[in-house]
């Protein structure tokens, strides 16, 4: 408790700010082998966006939440089982935090994709990841074509997307925001009694297309748009790891 | 006197950003890409200032921040930390090794600048 305090009286002093008590509290309820399903299911229902990404997760094949099969929070935790719950509390801060990070370092505002706008991404592509270990282990994925790329690391660094030819410094870039979106990720899994480790961001250039994944069991894809920027954030995670 | 700035970070892209943003200001930035190079840049260049990230590969920032902080020629340099990673038990452990600041990314360059003039006197270049 005292640590809690230090940690708040520390947080306000340097201007940080957390992640949403939601978001974190899911975290933690999901973090406990023991967890109470209806709890978990209380607090999703009581969060707008957590309770749409939700239903989407749970209901993968339909395209309009007309034809959602679990049409209730409750329906899709007790029918889907606590691994949608789980993706939720995965995906959330990161989605969080990429959006937050284009705010901030680029001025843009990401709108995020249903699972029937994700496209396959036309060759060649930049694919970033991060390994991260501990009580919580997986691994996180950006991916995105070259324009996209070449459009942020120039909105970064400050230069005209024209001008930017140089692989190493786009690649760099795609580290950086891999980096920076994942770095929040872990501090919230760390919060919620998950400790892990990262491990150095790896960025390739590949002349192979993409195709996103289905979300399924310990799978949560993601996509983001905006302008001719598109996104995909795949994050794969067994939080009970035995180190 | 131009004041000396050391910029610690793995990322090519954020060492550019911290240069840019103390452009408009009297500052000679210093680089460094790991904790390791930090520390002989520091000893080096005795900074005024140290900008450092948490997670680089060879040598990560709470170590280079705990060597530093135990070197009696370099102690007194104060520290911001400039870091993805603030949960509570890093910011902890940061703290009591003895940091002025801490500015969690993503970040804009006004905050670094506000942050780092609280800390140094930051003079603008003479037009």
């Amino acid at each position: 408790m005292q640590q809690s305090a230090d940690y708040r009286e520390l947080a306000r002093h340097y201007g940080l700010a957390p992640v949403p008590d939601s978001v974190l509290r899911l975290t933690q309820l999901v973090a406990r082998q023991d967890s109470d399903l209806e709890e978990i299911t209380q607090l999703i229902d009581q969060e707008p966006a957590l309770r749409k990404r939700l239903l989407q997760l749970a209901n993968p094949g339909a395209k309009s939440e007309a034809e959602y099969e679990l049409d209730t929070v409750e329906r899709a935790i007790f029918q889907r089982g606590i691994g949608c719950a789980l993706l939720l509390a995965m995906g959330t801060p990161l989605a969080f935090a990429l959006a937050k990070t284009f705010q901030t370092m680029l001025a843009l505002k990401l709108e995020t994709l249903t699972p029937q706008q994700l496209k396959p991404i036309d060759p060649p592509c930049f694919l970033g990841t991060i390994a991260f270990g501990g009580k919580a282990a997986g691994t996180v994925c950006l991916r995105m074509g070259a324009s996209s790329a070449t459009l942020i690391a120039a909105k970064i660094l400050g230069m005209e997307p024209k001008d930017l030819k140089d692989l190493t410094a786009i690649s760099d870039a795609v580290g950086e925001l891999l980096n920076i979106i994942t770095g929040n990720f872990k501090s919230n899994l760390c919060d919620a009694g998950l400790n892990c480790r990262l491990q150095p961001p790896k960025v390739w250039h590949t002349s192979e297309a993409y195709t996103p994944a289905v979300p399924g069991v310990g799978l949560e894809c993601l996509g983001f748009r905006v302008g001719q920027i598109v996104l995909l954030v795949d994050v794969s995670v067994n939080p009970w790891n035995e180190e | 006197m131009a004041l000396k700035i050391l910029s610690v970070d793995d990322s090519r892209t954020i060492r550019l950003i911290v240069t840019r943003a103390f452009k408009a200001y009297d500052c000679i930035i210093c680089e460094a890409a790991n904790g390791e190079e930090g520390l002989a840049a520091a000893a080096r260049e005795k900074p005024d200032l140290v900008i450092l990230d948490v997670t680089m590969p060879v040598m990560d920032g709470v170590t280079m921040l705990g060597k530093l902080k135990d070197d009696p020629d370099l102690k007194a340099i104060p520290v911001i930390m400039l870091t993805a990673e603030s949960s509570q038990e890093n910011v902890l452990q940061i703290s009591r090794l003895g940091v002025r600041d801490y500015l969690a990314k993503p970040f804009k360059e006004e905050q670094l600048l506000e942050k780092a003039g609280r800390v140094v006197p930051l003079v603008k270049k003479a037009a």
